[in-house]
């Protein structure tokens, strides 16, 4: 989850609020930002949840404080003049790479700490919806330090050969190619990945020359420095909708600083943008799935009235009928007490209004560009349900009746557990995950011999550690790591587990046949054959199967002490007492009888 | 008088005129100390035998002191060393002096303190100068008369020296001696015989009828018995089980279905874009094993369909990629949630229609970093509700009674975001031990997005949680890796208190 660092007193400022730390965090806590503690500089470290990125920086959150408090109501979309500037998108953009999109942003007052704050959207902007900066990244430059081409100011987006021209970028001081760039600047290890393999690299230039190598790193002469006033946005990225929603929210951001947009023309070979796009999206979401939703009855103007502190905008939709003059007041189509039985105060409003209009009373809700998260009225209606405040709904008990129970397969692997236990065994219950050295090698088992736990195993594609690394194929290596790891413990030491064990298998529809075994081991100074097989023998009873143990090998096994575990008729397992050879590779000093069988074999 | 052998041996032995402790006795009878012991406190209860305690101090060398005995203290080796060399004439230096004693290490500092303490000579500008008539050593004597076992002419203020030095330690025993009472003696006059006792009752015993002549030695009733480990199911294993019983009396069926599974049904069924961060390698196991194609075309294009452009009119898709080849993909499951997409799209268990409960307490994993509170798989408590209509009241009134089963009360729900519910919550809940405000599960409404492809009709609401943390919660341990995994202390496993 994102975590934003914010100045608290900034944020007041922002916000026009005096109040005290605590009550801020508990408000922004309401606002579902938890506190995690504080900066060396004593700022607040704010974890949300990865939906709203507009609050990614303090002006956000300020706003969203604002809209809270009842400061601000309903949509603002910020002031935006006509375009000066034009981002000319060329032929030889990488196809990789296509989109563009920019704003100019005038008349700020950057201190540090402002900077600071753009920086930190920027790069949290990166992070999420940019994706690592692959799906868009931001590129801020002083417009100052710009020379734009011709009348139209021209700067270009264009792609150039990876050595074909060079820039001193931003924390170096020697002209270099984007290519010797990814090689030696600190930035290059970090996001040479995104631009590796292009036969073009995306390179923006202005009438002076290349001054952006996105989505990897600015030119130094255009670097924006506290006191900077002017400046240019521009983002590139694989997908319009995204660089121009990452867009929109910067935009906001310094809107709130008290910078003046200005558009800027985006032309692409076939068609022209103007950017930043901050028009608004409507969605129409009925009164009947708010009610649904949230379980109680809700008067129609205070459904508006709860949109408007989430900073979105709404009226009463009017479907067909052009005409909004005839729009019935809201308050006339209020609750009819079918969901807060009992609410004397919902049946009184009820008798006022005209219910017969409450069943199809819908709002058209006007949403601002930087709400990224809203795809669907269901999100409209969680704003609704946040103003109005889900704490303060009462918890019922769902009245639908219906009937429970465990599956056969969860009832088995308990009854087998049951009579394990029962003989004496300690339930365990190992990872399903291991490495093939525990399986296969320490095991003296190779997967390809004919033997109980020796198949492919399902292979994690890029593992976490070397210790996990597959899938295990049976469970009794799991159970000598066990013993392994126990040694100093008290013995005897009869362990058992009934678990997943798996293994490549193409004829199953996911490639990996699952499994449950069920396995035993009985460590002690006096264990063998007869041990584990006499357990083996009391679980086979107890579900009235027939078991039978005619001879086999086993590389895990003593040779002549080792036998097949045959249930009804079916070759399931194995049974015998473990080689020396694997007792001295797991440590243990003492000798270990045990089985391994499939438990579908009880069924 | 019949009393048991070891009673009337003791009695026999012990006399009314001279105290005997019970070791003398012991070894006397060539009986064990802790059962004259015992046979001595039963004779006193009779009245037969008086005990008296007295606390004894034993005093023994040390390993050191043991040492010093043998080779001398450094200070009297430095002081013999110097007196060899003249030194009680003109100062000779330490280095040569601790040469010529053969002194090293700590030994010298050692030296050195004590010979200036005991005024056996003086140490100024490196050298040092003795006092030929420094005279006796008295801990040096003391080390002899200690090691021989003759301490009770000794100075108190030279063995608490020694003590400080290391040198000796002292303990302290309890000493009990008897002597015969007056009744002791009169029973004695009048004969005791010792009683035929048995010690373990034996099947010849109880068939031969000979049971009814003898008497039964005691027991030491009290003494702690040999360890009994037995079997017992895993605490985990357990508290899932306890899971299971509470879903099932609120009416859940369970499900189930596999741990490899396909992304469709682990990620993209739950609206998750395909380049979302949680679906990269970092945060789920894929597996090296061709693609999953038995998922349901018709079913895949709705799912893409959803993805691409949402749902009914005001729908917005991702902006993002998509494609059949990345959700054909086999995954290790990163949460159970597949078997509930797997559920409501009839695909595991034909079609269902309102109203349905589910839930499924399995494992899942996770590329996670390896922490007392985290591991690479755990299990994870995953339900589901289906009704025509549901609404968060219901959903806080279920979660609301599930946790009131464990101890968990005034739930608070904190809006949250999934890309597969809204609206959604975070639950939490007090701590039933500590109070403290604890994260206990993520809940919420199924989108929209993420019912039509399925052609559920109706409202779903869905929770998960991880049984680790219920399991922590309810048990209070601190290291999840000593219960779950190969690295489980098995003693932990067998010593844990039952919680039902």
């Amino acid at each position: 989850m994102p975590v934003v660092d914010v100045d608290p007193d900034e944020l007041r400022r922002l916000t026009g609020t005096e109040r005290d730390d605590e009550t801020l965090k508990s408000d922004l806590f309401a606002l579902g930002l938890e506190f995690e503690g504080e900066t060396d500089d004593g700022a607040f470290r704010l974890e949300f949840a990865p939906d709203r990125l507009d609050r990614l920086s303090v002006e956000g959150i300020a706003r969203s404080l604002r809209y809270q408090y009842g400061t601000d109501r309903g949509v603002h979309v910020p002031d935006c003049t006509d375009a000066e500037w034009t981002i000319e998108v060329d032929d030889s953009v990488p196809d990789e790479r296509p989109y563009v999109t920019g704003a100019v942003v005038r008349g700020l007052d950057l201190g540090e700490a402002e900077l600071e704050s753009v920086i930190q959207l920027q790069e949290k902007l990166h992070a999420t919806m940019g994706r690592g900066r692959a799906k868009g990244a931001i590129g801020v430059h002083d417009l100052t330090m710009l020379k734009p081409a011709g009348p139209d100011k021209r700067v270009v987006y264009r792609g150039i050969d990876p050595e074909g021209d060079t820039f001193v970028p931003l924390d170096d001081d020697a002209e270099r190619t984007p290519a010797a760039v990814l090689e030696t600047h600190p930035v290059g290890e970090t996001y040479g990945d995104l631009v590796a393999g292009l036969e073009r690299y995306p390179a923006i230039y202005d009438d002076i020359g290349l001054f952006s190598f996105p989505p990897v790193i600015n030119g130094r002469r255009t670097e924006v420095e506290a006191g900077s006033r002017d400046l240019l946005v521009e983002m590139t990225g694989t997908d319009q909708w995204t660089v121009d929603r990452m867009l929109a929210i910067v935009c906001y951001a310094l809107d709130a600083r008290g910078g003046q947009l200005e558009a800027v023309t985006v032309e692409y070979d076939d068609r022209e943008l103007r950017r930043p796009d901050l028009s608004t999206t409507t969605k129409t979401v009925s009164h009947e799935r708010i009610e649904r939703t949230l379980g109680v009855d809700i008067a129609g103007e205070d459904v508006v009235d709860l949109l408007e502190r989430s900073g979105l905008d709404a009226e009463r939709s009017d479907g067909d009928d052009d005409d909004g003059a005839d729009e019935p007041d809201l308050e006339a189509v209020p609750s009819h007490a079918t969901r807060t039985a009992g609410t004397t105060e919902a049946e009184t409003e009820a008798d006022t209004g005209d219910e017969g209009d409450a069943d199809d009373l819908a709002y058209d809700v006007e949403i601002p560009a930087y709400r990224v998260d809203v795809r669907h009225p269901a999100d409209v209606v969680d704003d609704v349900g946040r103003a109005y405040g889900f704490n303060d709904l009462e918890p019922r008990y769902p009245d639908v009746s219906t009937v429970g129970g465990r599956n056969e397969r969860s009832r088995l692997e308990d009854a087998a557990r049951d009579a394990l236990v029962g003989l004496g065994f300690e339930d365990l219950l190992n990872f399903h995950l291991t490495g093939e050295t525990e399986l296969f090698d320490r095991m003296g088992l190779s997967p390809d011999n004919d033997a109980v736990g020796a198949r492919e195993p399902a292979t994690i594609t890029e593992p976490y550690s070397e210790a996990y690394t597959v899938v295990r194929t049976w469970a009794l290596p799991s159970l000598l790591l066990v013993l392994e790891n126990n040694t100093h413990r008290a013995y005897p030491q009869d362990l058992a587990e009934i678990g997943l064990v798996a293994g490549v298998d193409e004829t199953e529809p996911t490639n990996v046949a699952e499994d449950r075994s069920v396995a035993g081991v009985v460590a002690r100074t006096d264990a063998s054959y007869e041990d584990a097989k006499g357990r083996l023998q009391a679980v086979a009873r107890a579900f009235d199967a027939r078991l039978e143990t005619p001879p086999t090998d086993h590389p895990s096994f003593i040779d002549g002490r080792t036998a097949a575990v045959v249930l009804d008729g079916e070759s399931v397992g194995v049974v015998g007492e473990l080689h020396p050879r694997v007792l001295v590779d797991h440590d243990l000093e003492v000798p270990v009888a045990g089985f391994e069988f499939r438990l579908d074999g009880l069924r | 008088m019949r009393l048991p052998d070891t009673q009337v041996a003791l009695l026999e032995a012990a006399s009314a005129t001279e105290t005997k402790t019970v070791a003398q006795l012991a070894d006397e009878l060539g009986e064990d100390p802790a059962a004259v012991t015992r046979a001595a406190f039963e004779l006193k209860e009779e009245g037969l035998l008086d005990v008296e305690e007295h606390v004894a101090e034993e005093v023994a060398l040390t390993e050191e002191g043991d040492r010093y005995r043998d080779e001398g203290l450094p200070e009297r080796r430095l002081y013999e060393a110097a007196l060899e060399v003249g030194a009680d004439e003109r100062p000779a230096p330490i280095g040569r002096l601790v040469g010529a004693a053969d002194l090293d290490g700590e030994a010298v500092d050692i030296a050195l303190t004590n010979l200036a303490r005991k005024g056996l000579g003086e140490i100024d500008d490196g050298a040092v100068l003795v006092d030929p008539d420094a005279g006796d050593d008295p801990e040096a004597e003391a080390l002899s008369a200690v090691a021989e076992g003759s301490t009770g002419y000794l100075d108190s203020g030279v063995l608490d020296r020694l003590e400080s030095r290391g040198l000796l330690e002292r303990t302290e025993t309890t000493v009990r001696s008897v002597t015969l009472s007056d009744d002791g003696v009169t029973v004695l006059m009048e004969g005791v015989e010792a009683a035929e006792t048995v010690g373990q009752v034996t099947p010849e015993l109880l068939t031969s009828g000979e049971w009814a002549d003898v008497e039964f030695a005691d027991y030491n009733v009290e003494a702690d018995a040999g360890t009994v480990a037995g079997g017992r199911e895993h605490i985990l294993r357990r508290t899932a089980n306890r899971v299971k019983d509470v879903l099932v009396g609120m009416g859940f069926r369970e499900m189930e279905g596999p741990h490899a599974d396909a992304e469709f049904w682990i990620n993209d069924c739950l609206f998750m874009p395909q380049d979302h961060p949680a679906r990269t390698h970092w945060d789920q196991f894929g597996l090296e094993v061709p693609p999953m194609e038995s998922v349901p075309e018709d079913l895949l294009e709705r799912v893409e369909d959803a993805h691409r452009n949402g749902v009914g009119e005001d729908g917005d898709g991702y902006h993002s990629p998509w494609t059949p080849e990345v959700a054909k993909q086999v995954d290790l499951r990163g949460h159970t949630t597949s078997l509930s997409m797997r559920h409501l799209s009839g695909f595991a268990a034909g079609e269902l229609e309102p109203p349905q409960r589910y839930f499924s307490v399995e494992k899942v994993y996770r590329n996670d970093t390896l922490d007392p509170t985290h591991l690479l798989e755990f299990f994870q408590i995953e339900g589901w509700v289906m009704a025509e209509e549901l609404s968060v009241r219901d959903l806080m009134g279920t979660f609301t009674e599930f946790y009131e089963q464990f101890g968990i009360t005034d739930l608070e729900f904190k809006p949250h975001y999934n890309p597969y519910t809204e609206p959604s919550f975070e639950l939490f809940g007090e701590h039933p031990e500590t109070g403290e405000l604890i994260e206990i599960g993520n809940s919420g409404i199924f989108r929209e997005e993420v019912l039509s492809p399925l052609g559920v009709d109706g409202d779903v609401m869905a929770w998960g949680l991880a049984l680790e943390r219920l399991l922590m919660l309810m048990y209070g341990f601190e290291d999840i890796r000593d219960v779950h995994g190969t690295l489980c202390d098995l003693e932990l496993l067998r010593n844990v208190e039952v919680v039902h």
